[in-house]
Protein backbone atom coordinates (compact mmCIF):
# COMPACT_ATOMS: atom_id res chain seq x y z
CA UNK A 1 0.00 0.00 0.00
CA UNK A 2 2.39 2.60 0.82
CA UNK A 3 5.28 1.20 -0.85
CA UNK A 4 3.06 1.35 -4.11
CA UNK A 5 1.74 4.47 -3.38
CA UNK A 6 4.72 6.33 -2.71
CA UNK A 7 6.78 4.77 -5.84
CA UNK A 8 4.25 6.37 -7.98
CA UNK A 9 4.11 9.71 -6.29
CA UNK A 10 7.60 10.16 -5.61
CA UNK A 11 8.42 9.35 -9.59
CA UNK A 12 5.83 11.16 -10.64
CA UNK A 13 7.33 13.96 -11.02
CA UNK A 14 10.00 12.50 -13.39
CA UNK A 15 8.00 12.35 -17.54
CA UNK A 16 9.72 9.74 -19.42
CA UNK A 17 11.28 12.16 -21.89
CA UNK A 18 13.04 14.50 -19.92
CA UNK A 19 14.74 11.93 -17.61
CA UNK A 20 15.77 9.64 -20.65
CA UNK A 21 17.86 12.60 -21.68
CA UNK A 22 20.49 12.27 -18.63
CA UNK A 23 20.62 8.65 -19.97
CA UNK A 24 21.58 9.70 -23.85
CA UNK A 25 24.07 12.06 -22.57
CA UNK A 26 25.61 10.02 -19.92
CA UNK A 27 29.14 9.15 -20.68
CA UNK A 28 28.48 5.89 -22.01
CA UNK A 29 30.15 4.43 -25.44
CA UNK A 30 29.26 1.87 -28.03
CA UNK A 31 30.78 -0.32 -30.42
CA UNK A 32 30.01 0.02 -34.01
CA UNK A 33 27.74 -2.79 -34.38
CA UNK A 34 25.86 -1.48 -31.77
CA UNK A 35 25.17 1.69 -33.93
CA UNK A 36 24.88 -0.69 -36.58
CA UNK A 37 22.14 -2.69 -35.04
CA UNK A 38 20.26 0.32 -33.83
CA UNK A 39 20.01 1.54 -37.04
CA UNK A 40 19.40 -1.57 -38.97
CA UNK A 41 15.86 -2.22 -36.68
CA UNK A 42 16.06 -5.80 -38.43
CA UNK A 43 13.57 -6.79 -35.06
CA UNK A 44 11.92 -3.88 -34.67
CA UNK A 45 10.28 -2.28 -37.46
CA UNK A 46 9.32 0.95 -35.79
CA UNK A 47 12.23 2.24 -34.97
CA UNK A 48 13.42 4.22 -38.01
CA UNK A 49 16.81 5.13 -36.52
CA UNK A 50 16.15 4.35 -32.80
CA UNK A 51 14.12 7.49 -32.03
CA UNK A 52 12.67 6.93 -28.35
CA UNK A 53 9.74 7.32 -28.81
CA UNK A 54 9.29 5.02 -32.19
CA UNK A 55 10.33 2.87 -29.55
CA UNK A 56 7.81 3.67 -26.79
CA UNK A 57 5.19 3.19 -28.97
CA UNK A 58 5.32 -0.68 -29.51
CA UNK A 59 2.50 -2.26 -27.62
CA UNK A 60 4.03 -4.47 -24.72
CA UNK A 61 2.62 -7.72 -26.77
CA UNK A 62 4.98 -7.07 -29.36
CA UNK A 63 7.57 -6.61 -27.24
CA UNK A 64 7.12 -9.70 -25.69
CA UNK A 65 6.80 -11.12 -28.79
CA UNK A 66 10.26 -9.50 -29.76
CA UNK A 67 11.65 -11.23 -26.33
CA UNK A 68 10.39 -14.80 -27.44
CA UNK A 69 11.77 -14.33 -30.86
CA UNK A 70 15.19 -13.06 -29.48
CA UNK A 71 15.23 -15.82 -26.94
CA UNK A 72 14.62 -18.32 -29.73
CA UNK A 73 17.40 -16.69 -32.00
CA UNK A 74 20.24 -16.66 -29.45
CA UNK A 75 19.37 -19.82 -28.08
CA UNK A 76 19.62 -21.79 -31.52
CA UNK A 77 22.99 -19.75 -32.08
CA UNK A 78 26.20 -21.13 -32.23
CA UNK A 79 29.51 -19.43 -31.39
CA UNK A 80 30.54 -15.75 -32.77
CA UNK A 81 30.25 -14.78 -35.64
CA UNK A 82 33.07 -11.83 -36.01
CA UNK A 83 32.57 -8.89 -33.92
CA UNK A 84 36.16 -7.09 -34.90
CA UNK A 85 36.15 -4.23 -36.19
CA UNK A 86 36.40 -1.27 -34.04
CA UNK A 87 39.36 0.14 -36.33
CA UNK A 88 42.91 1.84 -35.59
CA UNK A 89 43.49 3.72 -31.80
CA UNK A 90 42.19 0.78 -30.40
CA UNK A 91 43.18 -0.38 -27.22
CA UNK A 92 42.05 -3.76 -25.54
CA UNK A 93 41.81 -4.21 -22.08
CA UNK A 94 41.01 -6.99 -20.23
CA UNK A 95 38.60 -6.87 -17.90
CA UNK A 96 38.83 -8.16 -14.36
CA UNK A 97 37.54 -11.29 -13.41
CA UNK A 98 34.01 -11.55 -12.68
CA UNK A 99 32.95 -12.71 -9.18
CA UNK A 100 30.12 -13.49 -10.42
CA UNK A 101 30.82 -16.05 -12.39
CA UNK A 102 33.24 -18.03 -10.48
CA UNK A 103 30.43 -18.84 -8.05
CA UNK A 104 29.67 -21.82 -10.68
CA UNK A 105 26.38 -20.30 -12.33
CA UNK A 106 25.13 -21.92 -15.33
CA UNK A 107 27.01 -21.68 -18.59
CA UNK A 108 23.56 -23.10 -20.42
CA UNK A 109 22.73 -20.74 -23.00
CA UNK A 110 19.03 -21.03 -21.98
CA UNK A 111 18.30 -19.72 -18.66
CA UNK A 112 20.88 -16.94 -18.69
CA UNK A 113 18.86 -15.69 -21.48
CA UNK A 114 15.77 -16.30 -19.41
CA UNK A 115 17.49 -14.65 -16.47
CA UNK A 116 18.68 -11.64 -18.79
CA UNK A 117 14.78 -11.53 -20.27
CA UNK A 118 13.32 -11.69 -17.05
CA UNK A 119 15.97 -9.00 -15.54
CA UNK A 120 14.66 -6.19 -18.61
CA UNK A 121 11.04 -7.58 -18.32
CA UNK A 122 10.86 -7.17 -14.55
CA UNK A 123 11.69 -3.36 -14.85
CA UNK A 124 8.81 -3.27 -17.40
CA UNK A 125 5.95 -5.39 -15.57
CA UNK A 126 6.99 -3.24 -12.07
CA UNK A 127 6.34 -0.07 -14.72
CA UNK A 128 3.38 -1.60 -16.40
CA UNK A 129 1.89 -2.60 -13.37
CA UNK A 130 2.60 0.82 -12.34
CA UNK A 131 0.91 1.77 -15.21
CA UNK A 132 -2.13 -0.23 -14.57
CA UNK A 133 -3.02 1.07 -11.36
CA UNK A 134 -2.91 4.49 -13.09
CA UNK A 135 -5.39 3.39 -15.72
CA UNK A 136 -2.83 4.86 -18.75
CA UNK A 137 -0.56 3.32 -20.87
CA UNK A 138 0.87 6.04 -22.34
CA UNK A 139 4.69 5.48 -21.27
CA UNK A 140 5.44 9.22 -22.48
CA UNK A 141 2.54 10.65 -20.22
CA UNK A 142 2.64 8.52 -17.25
CA UNK A 143 3.67 10.59 -14.10
CA UNK A 144 5.05 7.14 -13.43
CA UNK A 145 6.67 6.81 -16.40
CA UNK A 146 10.16 7.47 -15.18
CA UNK A 147 10.70 3.54 -15.13
CA UNK A 148 8.44 2.46 -17.52
CA UNK A 149 9.71 4.19 -20.38
CA UNK A 150 12.85 3.01 -19.42
CA UNK A 151 12.23 -0.40 -19.23
CA UNK A 152 10.21 -0.27 -22.80
CA UNK A 153 13.23 0.99 -23.68
CA UNK A 154 15.25 -1.95 -22.71
CA UNK A 155 13.13 -4.15 -23.64
CA UNK A 156 12.63 -3.14 -27.22
CA UNK A 157 16.20 -2.68 -27.67
CA UNK A 158 16.71 -5.90 -26.55
CA UNK A 159 16.26 -7.77 -30.04
CA UNK A 160 18.84 -6.04 -31.86
CA UNK A 161 21.15 -5.69 -29.74
CA UNK A 162 20.56 -9.87 -28.55
CA UNK A 163 21.54 -11.05 -32.18
CA UNK A 164 25.08 -9.97 -32.72
CA UNK A 165 25.82 -9.70 -29.00
CA UNK A 166 25.06 -12.83 -27.95
CA UNK A 167 27.25 -13.94 -30.60
CA UNK A 168 29.60 -12.34 -29.23
CA UNK A 169 28.73 -14.02 -25.86
CA UNK A 170 28.32 -17.30 -26.86
CA UNK A 171 31.70 -17.76 -27.02
CA UNK A 172 32.09 -16.56 -23.56
CA UNK A 173 30.87 -19.27 -20.64
CA UNK A 174 30.37 -16.29 -18.35
CA UNK A 175 27.20 -15.79 -19.97
CA UNK A 176 25.01 -15.59 -16.43
CA UNK A 177 27.81 -12.23 -16.21
CA UNK A 178 26.49 -10.66 -18.86
CA UNK A 179 22.63 -10.87 -17.74
CA UNK A 180 23.11 -7.70 -15.94
CA UNK A 181 25.52 -6.28 -18.58
CA UNK A 182 22.59 -5.98 -20.88
CA UNK A 183 21.21 -2.89 -19.60
CA UNK A 184 24.44 -1.16 -20.16
CA UNK A 185 23.99 -2.23 -23.97
CA UNK A 186 20.31 -1.27 -23.93
CA UNK A 187 21.61 2.12 -23.18
CA UNK A 188 24.42 2.00 -24.96
CA UNK A 189 22.34 2.03 -28.17
CA UNK A 190 20.36 4.72 -26.81
CA UNK A 191 23.71 7.08 -26.88
CA UNK A 192 24.08 5.90 -29.49
CA UNK A 193 21.27 6.52 -31.93
CA UNK A 194 21.23 9.89 -29.79
CA UNK A 195 24.72 11.08 -30.31
CA UNK A 196 27.48 10.40 -32.45
CA UNK A 197 30.15 10.13 -29.88
CA UNK A 198 34.04 9.90 -31.14
CA UNK A 199 34.45 7.59 -27.97
CA UNK A 200 33.24 4.29 -28.05
CA UNK A 201 33.19 1.13 -25.46
CA UNK A 202 32.54 -1.90 -26.50
CA UNK A 203 31.77 -4.80 -23.72
CA UNK A 204 33.04 -7.99 -25.53
CA UNK A 205 34.45 -11.03 -22.77
CA UNK A 206 36.91 -11.16 -22.25
CA UNK A 207 38.07 -8.44 -24.04
CA UNK A 208 37.53 -4.34 -23.37
CA UNK A 209 37.40 -2.44 -26.83
CA UNK A 210 37.67 1.27 -25.67
CA UNK A 211 38.66 4.51 -27.97
CA UNK A 212 40.03 6.96 -26.49
CA UNK A 213 37.98 10.29 -26.00
CA UNK A 214 39.93 13.67 -27.33
CA UNK A 215 42.27 15.30 -25.04
CA UNK A 216 41.80 12.24 -22.99
CA UNK A 217 44.86 10.42 -21.82
CA UNK A 218 45.06 6.87 -23.78
CA UNK A 219 46.97 4.85 -20.84
CA UNK A 220 45.94 1.72 -20.97
CA UNK A 221 45.07 2.27 -17.13
CA UNK A 222 43.30 4.98 -17.29
CA UNK A 223 41.29 4.05 -20.08
CA UNK A 224 40.49 0.93 -18.28
CA UNK A 225 39.42 2.88 -15.21
CA UNK A 226 37.42 4.60 -17.20
CA UNK A 227 35.35 1.84 -19.05
CA UNK A 228 35.15 0.61 -15.30
CA UNK A 229 33.73 3.82 -14.04
CA UNK A 230 31.29 3.86 -17.01
CA UNK A 231 29.96 0.53 -16.13
CA UNK A 232 29.49 1.42 -13.02
CA UNK A 233 27.89 4.60 -13.48
CA UNK A 234 25.88 2.81 -15.56
CA UNK A 235 24.87 0.65 -13.05
CA UNK A 236 23.72 3.54 -11.02
CA UNK A 237 21.42 4.59 -13.06
CA UNK A 238 19.56 1.40 -13.11
CA UNK A 239 19.47 1.94 -9.50
CA UNK A 240 18.19 5.39 -9.74
CA UNK A 241 15.40 3.89 -11.67
CA UNK A 242 14.21 1.48 -9.81
CA UNK A 243 14.68 2.87 -6.58
CA UNK A 244 11.74 5.97 -5.96
CA UNK A 245 13.00 9.09 -5.48
CA UNK A 246 16.63 9.06 -7.09
CA UNK A 247 16.02 10.18 -10.28
CA UNK A 248 17.10 13.94 -8.89
CA UNK A 249 19.92 13.30 -6.91
CA UNK A 250 23.38 13.76 -8.38
CA UNK A 251 26.49 12.13 -7.00
CA UNK A 252 27.22 8.63 -6.74
CA UNK A 253 27.58 8.99 -2.71
CA UNK A 254 23.53 10.23 -2.10
CA UNK A 255 22.10 7.96 -4.59
CA UNK A 256 23.76 5.09 -2.39
CA UNK A 257 22.54 6.58 0.33
CA UNK A 258 18.58 6.41 -1.36
CA UNK A 259 19.40 2.95 -2.36
CA UNK A 260 20.58 1.78 1.31
CA UNK A 261 17.28 3.23 2.38
CA UNK A 262 15.03 1.59 -0.03
CA UNK A 263 17.12 -2.05 0.40
CA UNK A 264 16.87 -1.06 4.48
CA UNK A 265 13.14 -0.33 4.93
CA UNK A 266 12.34 -3.35 2.64
CA UNK A 267 14.04 -5.44 5.23
CA UNK A 268 12.34 -4.00 7.72
CA UNK A 269 8.85 -4.12 5.75
CA UNK A 270 9.60 -7.67 5.78
CA UNK A 271 10.15 -7.84 9.43
CA UNK A 272 6.70 -5.82 9.99
CA UNK A 273 4.36 -7.78 7.53
CA UNK A 274 5.81 -11.36 8.81
CA UNK A 275 5.01 -10.31 12.51
CA UNK A 276 1.94 -9.48 11.33
CA UNK A 277 0.95 -12.87 9.87
CA UNK A 278 2.66 -14.55 12.53
CA UNK A 279 0.23 -12.45 14.78
CA UNK A 280 -3.06 -13.53 12.54
CA UNK A 281 -1.97 -16.92 12.24
CA UNK A 282 -1.93 -19.17 15.27
CA UNK A 283 -0.03 -22.03 13.11
CA UNK A 284 3.41 -21.27 11.14
CA UNK A 285 1.42 -22.56 7.62
CA UNK A 286 -1.67 -20.50 7.19
CA UNK A 287 -4.55 -21.24 4.65
CA UNK A 288 -2.24 -21.23 1.35
CA UNK A 289 -4.91 -22.64 -0.67
CA UNK A 290 -6.76 -19.47 -0.03
CA UNK A 291 -3.39 -17.35 -0.92
CA UNK A 292 -2.78 -18.95 -3.60
CA UNK A 293 -6.05 -18.25 -5.15
CA UNK A 294 -6.64 -14.55 -3.78
CA UNK A 295 -2.65 -14.19 -5.18
CA UNK A 296 -3.55 -15.62 -8.70
CA UNK A 297 -6.99 -13.37 -8.62
CA UNK A 298 -4.76 -10.34 -7.73
CA UNK A 299 -1.91 -10.95 -10.27
CA UNK A 300 -4.89 -12.07 -12.79
CA UNK A 301 -6.00 -8.62 -12.45
CA UNK A 302 -2.06 -6.76 -12.68
CA UNK A 303 -2.77 -5.21 -8.83
CA UNK A 304 -1.69 -5.69 -5.88
CA UNK A 305 -2.60 -2.70 -3.99
CA UNK A 306 -6.45 -3.23 -5.03
CA UNK A 307 -6.70 -6.26 -2.21
CA UNK A 308 -10.41 -4.98 -1.29
CA UNK A 309 -11.99 -6.57 -4.74
CA UNK A 310 -9.99 -9.71 -4.41
CA UNK A 311 -10.88 -10.35 -0.33
CA UNK A 312 -14.39 -11.20 -1.96
CA UNK A 313 -12.70 -14.09 -3.66
CA UNK A 314 -11.60 -16.06 -0.78
CA UNK A 315 -14.57 -16.88 0.22
CA UNK A 316 -15.68 -18.52 -2.96
CA UNK A 317 -11.86 -19.58 -3.40
CA UNK A 318 -12.36 -22.50 -1.25
CA UNK A 319 -15.17 -24.05 -3.64
CA UNK A 320 -14.38 -22.84 -6.46
CA UNK A 321 -10.65 -22.86 -6.85
CA UNK A 322 -10.25 -24.89 -9.87
CA UNK A 323 -12.51 -22.21 -12.11
CA UNK A 324 -9.99 -19.49 -10.64
CA UNK A 325 -7.15 -21.63 -11.80
CA UNK A 326 -8.63 -22.17 -15.22
CA UNK A 327 -9.30 -18.56 -16.03
CA UNK A 328 -6.20 -17.81 -14.76
CA UNK A 329 -4.85 -19.30 -17.85
CA UNK A 330 -6.27 -17.09 -20.26
CA UNK A 331 -5.62 -13.60 -19.26
CA UNK A 332 -1.88 -13.33 -18.83
CA UNK A 333 -0.56 -13.82 -22.09
CA UNK A 334 1.25 -16.84 -22.59
CA UNK A 335 5.35 -17.00 -21.27
CA UNK A 336 7.53 -17.58 -23.01
CA UNK A 337 8.60 -21.07 -22.89
CA UNK A 338 11.46 -20.69 -20.77
CA UNK A 339 8.60 -19.82 -17.96
CA UNK A 340 6.24 -22.77 -18.54
CA UNK A 341 4.48 -22.43 -14.97
CA UNK A 342 1.70 -20.41 -15.21
CA UNK A 343 -2.00 -21.72 -14.26
CA UNK A 344 -1.14 -24.83 -15.92
CA UNK A 345 0.96 -25.79 -12.71
CA UNK A 346 -1.17 -23.71 -9.93
CA UNK A 347 -3.58 -26.62 -9.92
CA UNK A 348 -1.25 -29.57 -9.86
CA UNK A 349 0.41 -27.47 -6.68
CA UNK A 350 -2.89 -26.60 -5.23
CA UNK A 351 -4.21 -29.95 -5.05
CA UNK A 352 -0.37 -31.23 -4.02
CA UNK A 353 -0.01 -29.04 -1.29
CA UNK A 354 -3.20 -31.36 0.73
CA UNK A 355 -0.82 -34.27 0.22
CA UNK A 356 2.21 -33.24 1.22
CA UNK A 357 2.65 -33.35 4.47
CA UNK A 358 4.49 -36.67 4.44
CA UNK A 359 6.52 -35.38 1.48
CA UNK A 360 8.32 -31.97 2.79
CA UNK A 361 11.46 -33.65 3.05
CA UNK A 362 11.07 -34.46 -0.60
CA UNK A 363 9.89 -31.39 -1.96
CA UNK A 364 12.44 -29.30 0.27
CA UNK A 365 15.02 -31.77 -2.12
CA UNK A 366 13.51 -30.11 -5.10
CA UNK A 367 13.56 -27.10 -3.91
CA UNK A 368 17.02 -26.96 -2.97
CA UNK A 369 17.94 -28.67 -6.13
CA UNK A 370 16.33 -26.39 -7.84
CA UNK A 371 18.36 -24.11 -6.11
CA UNK A 372 21.26 -25.62 -6.88
CA UNK A 373 20.71 -25.95 -10.51
CA UNK A 374 20.47 -23.07 -11.46
CA UNK A 375 17.75 -22.49 -14.19
CA UNK A 376 14.70 -21.00 -13.36
CA UNK A 377 13.10 -22.71 -16.31
CA UNK A 378 13.61 -26.16 -15.29
CA UNK A 379 12.17 -25.74 -11.63
CA UNK A 380 8.67 -26.06 -12.29
CA UNK A 381 9.37 -29.20 -14.51
CA UNK A 382 11.43 -30.82 -11.98
CA UNK A 383 9.30 -29.79 -9.30
CA UNK A 384 6.26 -31.24 -11.07
CA UNK A 385 8.14 -34.05 -11.27
CA UNK A 386 8.86 -34.22 -7.80
CA UNK A 387 5.62 -33.99 -6.67
CA UNK B 1 5.42 -8.20 -19.76
CA UNK B 2 4.15 -10.29 -16.53
CA UNK B 3 7.54 -11.34 -15.49
CA UNK B 4 7.10 -9.86 -12.00
CA UNK B 5 4.04 -11.27 -11.59
CA UNK B 6 6.05 -14.39 -12.52
CA UNK B 7 8.24 -13.91 -9.86
CA UNK B 8 5.73 -13.32 -7.51
CA UNK B 9 4.23 -16.80 -8.15
CA UNK B 10 7.60 -18.62 -8.13
CA UNK B 11 8.14 -16.73 -4.58
CA UNK B 12 4.43 -17.86 -3.72
CA UNK B 13 5.29 -21.75 -4.35
CA UNK B 14 8.70 -21.47 -2.73
CA UNK B 15 6.76 -19.83 0.09
CA UNK B 16 4.36 -22.65 0.30
CA UNK B 17 6.78 -25.86 0.10
CA UNK B 18 9.06 -23.94 2.86
CA UNK B 19 6.18 -22.89 4.96
CA UNK B 20 5.24 -26.52 5.18
CA UNK B 21 8.72 -27.68 5.58
CA UNK B 22 9.12 -25.42 8.34
CA UNK B 23 5.84 -26.48 10.10
CA UNK B 24 5.89 -30.00 9.97
CA UNK B 25 9.58 -30.40 11.20
CA UNK B 26 9.12 -27.95 14.29
CA UNK B 27 7.11 -28.48 17.30
CA UNK B 28 4.24 -26.10 17.34
CA UNK B 29 5.34 -22.70 18.55
CA UNK B 30 3.18 -20.95 20.45
CA UNK B 31 5.69 -17.81 20.77
CA UNK B 32 4.43 -14.96 18.71
CA UNK B 33 8.80 -14.24 18.10
CA UNK B 34 9.06 -17.97 17.22
CA UNK B 35 6.03 -17.87 14.39
CA UNK B 36 7.75 -14.83 13.08
CA UNK B 37 10.92 -15.78 12.93
CA UNK B 38 9.83 -19.00 11.44
CA UNK B 39 7.68 -17.24 8.90
CA UNK B 40 10.57 -14.79 7.72
CA UNK B 41 13.30 -17.42 7.92
CA UNK B 42 10.79 -19.37 5.27
CA UNK B 43 9.91 -16.36 3.26
CA UNK B 44 14.04 -15.54 2.75
CA UNK B 45 14.70 -18.97 1.70
CA UNK B 46 11.65 -19.02 -0.78
CA UNK B 47 12.75 -15.43 -2.25
CA UNK B 48 16.42 -16.64 -2.12
CA UNK B 49 15.13 -20.25 -3.89
CA UNK B 50 13.16 -18.46 -6.02
CA UNK B 51 16.16 -16.35 -7.31
CA UNK B 52 17.78 -19.54 -7.70
CA UNK B 53 21.00 -19.95 -8.39
CA UNK B 54 23.03 -17.51 -10.07
CA UNK B 55 23.60 -14.37 -7.93
CA UNK B 56 25.41 -14.20 -5.07
CA UNK B 57 23.06 -12.86 -2.70
CA UNK B 58 20.14 -15.82 -3.35
CA UNK B 59 22.94 -18.09 -2.09
CA UNK B 60 24.41 -16.45 0.63
CA UNK B 61 20.79 -15.99 1.75
CA UNK B 62 20.03 -19.52 1.80
CA UNK B 63 23.12 -20.69 3.27
CA UNK B 64 22.79 -17.38 6.31
CA UNK B 65 19.44 -19.24 6.61
CA UNK B 66 20.48 -22.89 7.02
CA UNK B 67 22.48 -21.31 9.82
CA UNK B 68 19.36 -20.47 11.88
CA UNK B 69 17.92 -23.83 11.23
CA UNK B 70 20.82 -25.62 11.80
CA UNK B 71 18.70 -28.84 13.54
CA UNK B 72 16.77 -29.41 10.61
CA UNK B 73 18.49 -31.81 8.27
CA UNK B 74 16.82 -30.45 5.30
CA UNK B 75 17.96 -26.97 6.04
CA UNK B 76 21.21 -28.64 6.40
CA UNK B 77 20.80 -30.18 2.69
CA UNK B 78 20.44 -26.90 1.17
CA UNK B 79 23.64 -25.03 3.27
CA UNK B 80 25.63 -28.18 2.00
CA UNK B 81 24.86 -27.35 -1.26
CA UNK B 82 25.29 -23.53 -0.64
CA UNK B 83 28.81 -24.36 0.85
CA UNK B 84 29.65 -26.16 -2.00
CA UNK B 85 29.52 -23.34 -4.09
CA UNK B 86 30.54 -20.01 -1.78
CA UNK B 87 33.22 -22.61 0.40
CA UNK B 88 32.48 -21.54 3.61
CA UNK B 89 32.58 -17.48 2.81
CA UNK B 90 28.94 -17.03 3.80
CA UNK B 91 28.99 -18.49 7.15
CA UNK B 92 31.59 -15.80 8.21
CA UNK B 93 29.70 -13.27 7.30
CA UNK B 94 30.57 -9.99 8.61
CA UNK B 95 28.43 -6.94 9.56
CA UNK B 96 29.39 -3.44 9.41
CA UNK B 97 31.42 -2.18 11.92
CA UNK B 98 34.88 -3.83 11.39
CA UNK B 99 35.77 -1.75 8.08
CA UNK B 100 37.10 1.52 8.17
CA UNK B 101 35.72 3.58 4.98
CA UNK B 102 38.16 6.68 3.92
CA UNK B 103 35.36 8.77 1.83
CA UNK B 104 31.33 9.05 1.52
CA UNK B 105 31.22 6.30 -1.13
CA UNK B 106 33.47 4.26 0.25
CA UNK B 107 31.80 4.05 3.46
CA UNK B 108 28.19 3.64 1.96
CA UNK B 109 29.23 1.23 -0.34
CA UNK B 110 30.29 -1.23 2.78
CA UNK B 111 27.56 -0.42 4.18
CA UNK B 112 25.52 -1.69 1.20
CA UNK B 113 27.56 -4.55 1.45
CA UNK B 114 26.70 -5.38 4.95
CA UNK B 115 23.00 -5.46 3.95
CA UNK B 116 22.67 -7.33 0.75
CA UNK B 117 23.39 -10.77 1.76
CA UNK B 118 26.69 -11.76 0.35
CA UNK B 119 27.65 -8.41 -0.64
CA UNK B 120 31.21 -8.73 1.60
CA UNK B 121 32.11 -11.52 -1.03
CA UNK B 122 31.98 -8.94 -4.09
CA UNK B 123 34.68 -6.89 -4.17
CA UNK B 124 34.25 -5.21 -7.84
CA UNK B 125 31.54 -2.19 -7.19
CA UNK B 126 30.02 -3.34 -10.24
CA UNK B 127 28.88 -6.17 -9.52
CA UNK B 128 27.89 -4.79 -6.69
CA UNK B 129 25.17 -2.85 -8.13
CA UNK B 130 24.06 -5.70 -9.70
CA UNK B 131 23.18 -8.11 -7.01
CA UNK B 132 21.82 -4.31 -5.33
CA UNK B 133 19.55 -4.23 -7.97
CA UNK B 134 18.33 -8.19 -8.55
CA UNK B 135 18.05 -8.12 -4.92
CA UNK B 136 15.89 -5.19 -4.51
CA UNK B 137 13.59 -6.67 -6.99
CA UNK B 138 12.97 -9.83 -5.29
CA UNK B 139 12.74 -8.06 -1.84
CA UNK B 140 9.97 -6.39 -3.29
CA UNK B 141 8.34 -8.94 -4.87
CA UNK B 142 8.38 -10.64 -1.37
CA UNK B 143 7.12 -7.45 0.27
CA UNK B 144 4.19 -7.43 -1.74
CA UNK B 145 3.36 -10.88 -1.25
CA UNK B 146 3.44 -10.79 1.98
CA UNK B 147 1.18 -7.72 1.97
CA UNK B 148 -1.23 -9.14 0.01
CA UNK B 149 -1.54 -12.16 2.31
CA UNK B 150 -1.69 -10.18 5.62
CA UNK B 151 -4.60 -8.10 4.15
CA UNK B 152 -6.67 -11.44 2.88
CA UNK B 153 -5.65 -12.64 6.83
CA UNK B 154 -6.89 -9.40 8.61
CA UNK B 155 -10.11 -8.96 6.45
CA UNK B 156 -11.05 -12.49 6.32
CA UNK B 157 -10.32 -13.38 9.69
CA UNK B 158 -8.66 -16.58 10.29
CA UNK B 159 -9.40 -19.16 8.05
CA UNK B 160 -6.79 -21.48 8.77
CA UNK B 161 -7.66 -25.17 8.22
CA UNK B 162 -7.43 -27.37 11.35
CA UNK B 163 -7.44 -30.32 10.50
CA UNK B 164 -4.02 -29.60 9.12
Amino acid sequence: MDLTGGFGARSGGVGGGPYREPIGLESLHLGDEFRQLATTTSLTPDNAGGSFTALLELPPTQAVELLHFTDSLSSSQAAAAATTGIGGGDIIIAPPPPPLHSFGGTTLTFPSNSALMERAARFSVIATEQQQNNGNYHNNETPTSSVPSNSSDRVKTEPPETDSAMENQSLCPNQTNRSGKRKDFDKKVKSSTKKNKSSEETEKLPYVHVRARRGQATDSHSLAERARREKINARMKLLQELVPGCDKIQGTALVLDEIINHVQSLQRQVEMLSMRLAAVNPRVDFNLDTILASENASLMDGSFSGTAMQLAWPHQALETEQSFHQRQLQPPPPPPQQWPFDGLNQPVWGREEDQAHGNDHSNLMAVSENVMVGSANLHPNQVKMEL
Amino acid sequence: MSTYNMVKQEFIKKWITTLHMLDCSVEHPLNVTERKNAIKLSSDIAMAAARSGSTVWSRALISRSGNKTANKPVARRILKKARNRLKNRCLTLRRNGNFTAKSGVRKRTELLKSLVPGGELIKNKDYLIRETLDYIVYLRAQVDVMRTVAAVDSVTGNLTNDNK
